[in-house]
């Protein structure tokens, strides 16, 4: 996967401190550039970036004082720790994937404009179909210009119930006729989709809010893309503010990009990545395992227990 | 961000690089944090650097000072288009020889293609120029049903033939349409595509080698970070060598830049679009109705680059 590019470099960049003679000031230097720019170039928040520079070169430093202590290994640990806080949000995803059946889970999936919110709510929906659940679609975008056409298509397509309406123009109404429906029809997935909004304009914020307190979503997915720059982490926060967002899914991996920027989203919303979408067809979508993708980024099986020496 | 390096040089001594690489480190790092792929900083900051070399101050000029002003230069420089299209004017001159402008939207999936095209086809109506769109999205859900909704407010005729159908073919139809009606201006929309996905760049290639449109519209979004480098090259250098007659091989001329409305002062992006490309922005979409749409100020650009 494209993301792995970013890992290679970071484990070349260890590896050349390991390799290394002496890990004095300038190796230690060179090494961090390194994996300062591999982060950059893949879109990661700028100022996390330059917090781990600076952090590692703290506890290296400390390290110098500290008698007998491996240094090596505590810049290696240093690094892996602050490359892990940015990209591990601590919460264990199966928890949020493992859906129960039998109970209505309402899940609202948030985002940017274009993000991919619409495809990614069928491509959700059809694969808990596949695994026994009993899935319906609401579209609670009123806004966008063949929003719900959109909606209706893909639900179709993959034999999916959908919800929505070409005249009522209030998506927090909608949404809430929706979720009832779908509710007494003893649908156990209902997925509601909403428009495309950011920060900046708060009356979509408080729309956003609207939806949210109508359907008391037991999940809220933010949803972004693989290619998004520096605007990435305080998009995230924003949404992250004003509803529970709960799980991160990254789309479009199927292009160039490295998703580093999707990967600041999981700082700003303290939730893990669940899925990835890697194309536009409707079974073009993966699970993410936060934990294992660390720890093949830094070249290890095994990274929790090297985590927890 | 140089007003913190106070050293002044005294106009004697020749600059090294050595006087000038605090700033220009620091000079780097903003630019990546206002969204500009590092890539093109680095150019940016090396390009400054080969400036300032060996160069004499005059007295008590800060080093800090030498450099933001050579920076300035530099963004300055590289956002002020080489060419500048006159579309307007255009539109007049293929109106007189008796057949309609085309303009092909392209891009990668969902950066606002459709809506933008929607926008433009407003600015033209403004204009008293007559507009026709073309439905050559013939595989996205809804992205018909998208247009022709836009349609519908806008009082335009569509050019459609449903889902499935070859795109560069509605795009030929349209094309006789939109001449047999005297429409001055066609504008045609396309699906979103990734810029590595070699069957639907090949699609592109097609649609524009069989229409020969006047203008190709780049869209790209301001949220986008340093894959912005890769969407301009790639897209160039597969019209390039995706066309039939690589001599006749039609790229970008032009991008349109949305949401930026969304990113504050990052606004990086424009710079790496137009630098890998060279291409000037034409439009800026800012805002999801019809009236979002204005000219890039450079000014500002640099202003909210540098602050
Ligand atoms: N290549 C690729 N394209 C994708 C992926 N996910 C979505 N897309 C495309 O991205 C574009 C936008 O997707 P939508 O689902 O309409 O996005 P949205 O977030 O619902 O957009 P708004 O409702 O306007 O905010 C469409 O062209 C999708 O086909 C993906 O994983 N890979
Ligand atoms: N905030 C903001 N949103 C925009 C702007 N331009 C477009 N959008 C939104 O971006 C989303 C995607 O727009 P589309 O026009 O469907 O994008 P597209 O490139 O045609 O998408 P595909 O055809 O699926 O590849 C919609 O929700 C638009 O309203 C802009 O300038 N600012
Ligand atoms: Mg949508
Ligand atoms: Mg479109």
């Amino acid at each position: 996967m494209v993301l792995n590019e970013m890992g290679q470099k970071i484990s070349q960049a260890l590896a050349f401190i390991n390799n290394a003679e002496t890990l004095d000031e300038k190796v230690l230097d060179a090494c961090l550039k390194e994996i300062c720019t591999a982060l950059l170039q893949a879109d990661v928040n700028a100022k996390l970036v330059f917090g781990l520079r600076t952090n590692v070169k703290i506890r290296a430093n400390n390290a110098d004082k500290g008698a007998g202590l491996n240094k090596r290994k505590i810049v290696e640990k240093a690094v892996a720790d602050e490359v892990t806080s940015i990209l591990d949000s601590g919460v264990d995803e199966k928890k949020l994937t493992d859906l129960k059946k039998g109970q209505p889970n309402v899940i609202m999936f948030v985002g940017l404009q274009g993000a991919g919110k619409t495809t990614t709510c069928t491509k959700y929906g059809a694969y808990y179909k596949k695994k026994g659940f009993k899935p319906a679609l609401v579209c609670a975008d009123t806004f966008r210009a063949g929003a719900f056409d959109q909606l209706k298509q893909n639900a179709t397509k993959m034999g999916i119930p959908f919800f929505g309406s070409y005249s009522e123009t209030d998506p927090a109404v909608i949404a809430q006729q929706g979720v009832e429906k779908f509710r007494a029809a003893k649908h156990d997935l209902i997925i509601v989709d909403t428009s495309g909004r950011h920060k900046q304009e708060e009356a979509l914020f408080e729309e956003m809010r609207q939806v949210a307190t109508n359907v008391q979503p037991s999940l809220v997915i933010f949803v972004m893309d693989g290619s998004i720059g520096q605007a990435a982490f305080d998009q995230a926060k924003a949404f992250k503010d004003a509803v529970e967002v709960g799980a991160v899914i990254m789309t479009k991996m199927d292009g160039h990009a490295k998703g580093g920027g999707a990967l600041s989203a999981v700082a700003a919303t303290k939730s893990p990545i669940i899925f990835i979408g890697t194309g536009e067809h409707m079974d073009e979508f993966e699970r993410f395992e936060a934990k294992a993708f660390v720890g093949r980024l830094l070249g290890r099986g095994d990274w929790r227990g090297f985590v927890d020496k | 961000f140089v007003r913190s390096l106070g050293v002044s040089v005294v106009g004697t001594a020749a600059l090294t690089r050595e006087d000038i690489a605090g700033a220009l480190a620091q000079l780097k790092r903003r630019l990546m944090e206002r969204n500009v792929a590092e890539e093109i900083a680095e150019k940016v900051c090396e390009s400054v650097a080969v400036n300032l070399e060996g160069r004499r101050l005059a007295g008590f000029t800060r080093i800090g000072t030498a450099v933001r002003a050579a920076v300035e230069e530099a963004l300055h420089r590289i956002l002020t288009p080489r060419r500048s299209v006159d579309i307007l004017r255009e539109v007049r001159q293929a109106k007189a020889r008796g057949r309609p402008y085309t303009i092909v939207f392209v891009g990668v999936n969902g950066v606002g293609k459709s809506t933008n095209l929607a926008k433009v086809a407003y600015w033209l109506l403004q204009n008293d120029v007559s507009v026709m769109i073309a439905a050559c999205d013939t595989f996205r859900s809804g992205a018909v049903e998208q247009l022709k909704t836009h349609c519908a407010r806008l009082g335009v005729p569509l050019y459609e033939r449903g889902y499935e159908k070859d795109p560069a073919k509605v795009a030929y139809e349209a094309q006789r349409a939109a001449a047999r009606e005297s429409t001055d201006v066609l504008l045609v929309d396309t699906a979103g595509r990734m810029q590595d996905n070699e069957p639907l760049m090949r699609a592109l290639s097609s649609l524009i080698a069989l229409n020969r449109p006047d203008l190709v519209l780049f869209v790209g979004e301001a949220l986008v970070g340093n894959d912005a480098v890769d969407q301009l090259t790639k897209f160039n250098r597969r019209l390039t060598d995706l066309a039939h007659d690589q001599t006749q091989a039609h790229t970008i001329d032009g991008i349109l830049l949305t949401k930026f409305d969304t990113i504050d002062d990052k606004v990086g992006a424009a710079l790496s679009m137009v630098y890998s490309s060279g291409a000037p922005i034409m439009f800026v979409g800012c805002g999801q109705t019809y009236v979002d749409l204005t000219k890039l100020n450079v000014k500002s650009i640099v202003r909210s680059l540098l602050k």
